[in-house]
């Protein structure tokens, strides 16, 4: 008997290359070289042997497995025929397993589509990896704005300093304003138009927006042309076509249609229906003024269209020194410029001055894990009806082992079944999209085309899903299943059930992750009701903001006001800069103590602003109508510019700005939210701006406080004043608290789609859970029986079979609170005024998720307690 | 590709499994070709040929019995068929055939030029 082995691993390897039909044969060979080779010198009778074995590692020589023999192709079909003999004979399980995963493929898919839907914003232009746009940050220690706009003049002198970098810039441009009238010639069609930008001649050079009609080259090179979208063609001139034809601006000036694009898209981050040549802004706007003031205010939003990715980030890296270049003197240290690329405006950028409310990426992880949730609770229904359900085939897998099957070729038949039942699944799961996409666009406000679940990467994920899904999820029942040793199998009926401590720990993941999506959504909600409906410190119900900028009411506004306040319903009437409550401007304010001024949030008001919010003095005085100095030589300002300065209250009356002894602070205000509660509130100046100039930038809105009855009346007095006094304008207005309820848009939509999706995940939980209760209850009914004829009684019966399950539930509320908490916190975290947890929704979220399932498996447990004993026990 | 034509290699394989008669297997051709030619050849090339030959029905196999100096396993034994004789005879008279055409005076030209 020879001493010496070869090698293991290389034997190894050998084995397990190679042709079982040749190893005998080519393994003799090996070895008896080696043995001869081995007396020898051990050392080279292994390298030897691992040199033959490497030589015998030939094409001829491997092992390949022959699938296509016809043995396999009638195993195939043998799997089949099982599966469709299980599917049909145990309906209600196929049913559940298969609706189940129907329901979670349907969430996962839907959610997939708003993620995509989101990802896809912007990203239709050619060159959209290429465009940046610029923002200004202007802020002093945190204080002041940071504006999606720039200046002016910013995007010629960065194309001028920068042209080696920049290709084109484009800038947009709209007043700012709420809205625009655009009216036909004859002014029989009239219309406040709010989606109207002036556009620089270079817009369709780097945005791809289609035109129809119209040279895009051209089409706003001029000044007084217009390019108008599909849709406004129609409103404005019917079945006539426009090109060639006017459309009047503001009732002043005359606008040439030289172009027709199709309707914007929803996924870009700005919506337009018109483009006005930006060379028109030279009849509108006053050229007199200085240059100082040019860039100063900042009301174009800039889009450059770079060379290539290191363009930007060399202009990035520029922008300090254009900063000091051209901005005037009282800003330059106070400004930061800064590039955001066009793709990432939509989830990242959240500027002060956004042409649109952006989402954010928050809300996007939000949903992504809501999808995971949901499918991996749909998985596991799929495991615990599977593995439970385990015992019934032990026969069939007994058989099959008996007559020679593999244990890899169970794994795999039961691997084929699953895959099976989730193509199934995904085929129902897409119908169920099909269906309610409709439905889902409506309330997430998108218009989601389900022709997108047959283009671009969703065949693939369509074809992917249930292999992928029907692997994880079949890969552990697979292994249970084929684990079955024949003997015990075929022996008896009572197998012992299996891995009945890993399916409640799964009841236990599932119904824990559906406890911390229903926590969360009643987070979700409470904050968001917090947000809305805590004290904003102003009144704002029953006022109507009437857009006014760049109307000519400069003339007619005192008049109209008296007009208005004739009305005994009307309580006060007063203008302002913007809607209070939402959005502000910033201006440079030089209070005493300070070298240099500094950006302070700010409101251009008219007299009588504090009545009509209803906001309370707390030291000095309001502006009165009596002082017409008030206007240049007094300020009022908020307690925390207050606090800011290191004042009280009352020693703040009196302090000075603008290095000028007669000019001072005359009045300060109590707080009031007046942006949205996603900020503190900071710092803010009440201006009161009473010059007829006023309305050409700075007053856009009037603001009329009415009491509450007679409303209807009220606003068309209010309407029939406005046409004596503003003949040939429309008149145009809103409710301050409906406008308001806009800042939680994405907040509201987002609880409205979780708490649908958290309701769904619970039922699919459900599924699971009545599927399984059906299962204990068929293998403990003889118990059952026997128990009752020993004397329990149905209520007995009920709670022993129900108990094991609300422990589970028990075990997830237990897990599922700490981590929701965890969670939400780090939710919160993010608000600038967070909702205190509320522990009352924690009990109610569990004992809804446990109220649920009790009523799940109550139906199970009350037959189980009904049962008569005689029937079951007679069949044995 | 079960072509009739006899490779040299599988030519000496062949003569060498008829040489070896009933104790042909992998290493004893090995071994008989180096004792009769001298040449070396790898075992995984002897298994290749014979694989080929037995392909072409030249060679037909059977196990022995198990020897103790491979582990216990069995050899593949490898048997002339009534094919691979008449492949080896046509192969053998067509040489000679050949051989026997050569005229005298380049035989003993190249004779000469050999030595």
């Amino acid at each position: 008997m020879p001493k010496h082995s070869p090698p293991k691993w290389a034997d190894r390897f050998l084995e397990w290359y190679c042709n079982p039909k040749l190893l005998e044969a080519i393994q003799g060979d090996a070895y008896e070289l080696y043995h001869r080779a081995a007396i020898k010198n051990k050392l080279t009778a292994d390298v030897l042997f691992i040199w033959n074995v490497l030589r015998f590692f030939r094409w001829s020589n491997i092992k390949r497995s022959s699938t296509t023999s016809p043995s396999n192709l009638m195993m195939y079909k043998n799997y089949f025929k099982v599966f469709k003999r299980g599917f049909v004979k145990q309906k209600g399980y196929s049913f559940l397993n298969v609706f189940g995963l129907a329901i979670g493929i349907a969430c996962f898919l839907l959610i997939s589509l708003y993620i995509r839907d989101e990802y896809s914003f912007d990203r239709m232009h050619s060159k959209a990896d290429r465009i940046y746009r610029i923002h200004e940050i202007f802020q002093s220690e945190g204080v002041g704005e940071r504006s999606a706009s720039q200046p002016f003049p910013v995007a010629e002198a960065l194309l001028n300093d920068h042209g080696a970098q920049i290709e084109k810039a484009v800038r947009l441009f709209n007043f700012q304003a709420p809205t625009l009238v655009v009216s036909t010639i004859d002014n029989k069609k009239e219309f406040n138009e709010s989606r109207l930008f002036f556009a620089d001649s270079t817009f369709f050079d780097v945005f791809d927006f289609p035109l129809i009609q119209g040279n895009p080259t051209a089409a706003l090179a001029d000044a007084r042309s217009i390019v108008i979208t599909e849709s406004m063609a129609k409103k404005y001139f019917g079945d006539e076509d426009p090109m060639g034809k006017f459309l009047k601006f503001q009732g002043t000036q005359n606008l040439l249609v030289t172009g027709i694009m199709q309707d914007i898209p929803l996924n870009t981050h700005f919506q337009f229906d018109f483009l006005v040549s930006f060379a028109t802004l030279h009849d509108v706007y006053d050229p007199s003024v200085p240059q100082q003031w040019h860039w100063y205010w900042n009301p174009c939003w800039t889009y450059l269209l770079m060379k290539d990715q290191e363009a930007a980030a060399a202009v990035q890296s520029a922008m300090p020194a254009f900063v000091q270049k051209y901005f005037p003197e009282i800003v330059r240290n106070d400004v930061s410029m800064e590039l955001i690329p066009l793709t990432d405006i939509h989830l990242k950028s959240h500027m002060d001055y956004e042409i649109q409310p952006n989402s954010s990426l928050t809300t996007v992880y939000v949903f992504a894990s809501i999808a995971a949730f949901v499918l991996l609770i749909a998985c596991i229904n799929f495991i615990n009806l599977s593995t439970a359900r385990a015992a019934k085939r032990a026969k069939e897998v007994g058989m099959r082992k008996t007559l020679g099957g593999q244990k890899s070729q169970l794994v795999f038949q039961f691997l084929f079944e699953s895959i099976l039942l989730c193509v199934i699944s995904v085929v129902i799961a897409v119908c169920i999209v099909v269906v309610t996409l409709p439905l889902f666009n409506a309330f997430a406000e998108k218009k989601i085309d389900v022709a997108i679940l047959f283009e671009s990467f969703y065949p693939g994920l369509l074809i992917l899903l249930p292999l992928a899904v029907g692997f994880l999820s079949g890969i552990y029942p697979a292994f249970i299943l084929s684990s079955f040793r024949p003997i015990t199998a075929l022996k008896s009926n009572a197998t012992r059930e299996k891995g009945a401590v890993f399916r409640k720990s799964l009841v236990v993941v599932q119904f824990t992750l559906s406890i911390i999506l229903l926590i969360g959504t009643g987070v979700a909600i409470d904050q968001l009701n917090m947000l809305r409906n805590s004290d904003t410190g102003f009144h704002h119900e029953n006022v109507i903001m009437i857009p006014v900028l760049r109307l000519p009411i400069a003339k007619n506004y005192m008049s109209l006001r008296n007009e208005f306040l004739r009305n005994e319903n009307t309580l006060s009437v007063t203008a302002v800069e913007e809607i209070v409550g939402a959005k502000h401007q910033v201006g440079n304010y030089l209070f005493e103590g300070m070298e240099v001024s500094k950006p302070f949030p700010r409101l251009n008001i008219r007299h009588d602003f504090l009545k009509t919010f209803n906001i309370p003095i707390v030291a000095g005085r309001d502006y009165s109508e009596d002082m017409i100095t008030d206007d240049s030589l007094a300020l009022l300002v908020n307690e925390t510019l207050v606090k800011q300065m290191g004042w009280t209250n009352e020693n703040a009356i009196g302090r000075k700005f603008s290095n000028r002894s007669n000019r001072m602070i005359v009045g300060v205000v109590k707080d009031f939210h007046f942006t949205s509660r996603h900020q503190p509130i900071r710092p803010l100046v009440l201006d009161l701006n009473i010059r007829d100039q006023g309305f050409d930038t700075f007053i856009k809105y009037m603001a009329v406080r009415i009491s509450g009855s007679n409303v209807s009346e009220t606003i068309s007095w209010l309407e029939s004043q406005w046409k004596a006094q503003m003949p040939g304008w429309p008149f145009q207005y809103f409710f301050l608290d409906s406008d308001l309820e806009k800042l939680y848009k994405a907040e509201n939509k987002m609880s409205k789609i979780t708490l649908i999706f958290s309701g769904l995940s619970i039922l699919v939980a459900c599924l699971g859970l009545f599927g399984l209760s059906t299962f204990t209850a068929e293998q403990r009914k003889k118990e059952m029986s026997i128990r009752k004829v020993l004397g329990s009684t149905d209520y007995e019966v009920f709670v022993l079979f129900s108990k094991q399950f609300f422990g589970l539930i028990l075990i997830a509320n237990v897990v599922a609170f700490p981590l929701a908490y965890i969670v939400m916190k780090q939710w919160l975290a993010g608000f600038a005024y967070q909702v205190n947890i509320d522990f009352k929704l924690f009990a109610l979220a569990g004992l809804s998720a446990a109220a649920i399932a009790f009523l799940t498996i109550s139906y199970q447990a009350l037959r189980a307690a009904h049962n008569n004993p005689a029937d079951i026990l007679k069949t044995e | 590709m079960k072509g009739t034509n006899l490779g040299e290699l599988e030519e000496l394989v062949l003569l060498t499994v008829g040489v070896l008669y009933k104790e042909a297997y992998g290493v004893a051709v090995m071994d008989e070709i180096e004792k009769q030619t001298g040449r070396t050849l790898n075992i995984s090339a002897i298994h290749a040929v014979l694989k080929r030959l037995e392909d072409k029905g030249f060679v037909k196999s059977e196990m022995s019995e198990p020897t103790s100096e491979r582990g216990g396993r069995r050899k593949k034994i490898f048997i002339l068929t009534a094919s691979g004789r008449k492949s080896l005879e046509e192969a053998n008279e067509l040489r000679n055939q050949l051989f026997n055409q050569i005229p005298k005076i380049a035989f003993q030209r190249s004779l000469k030029y050999q030595v």
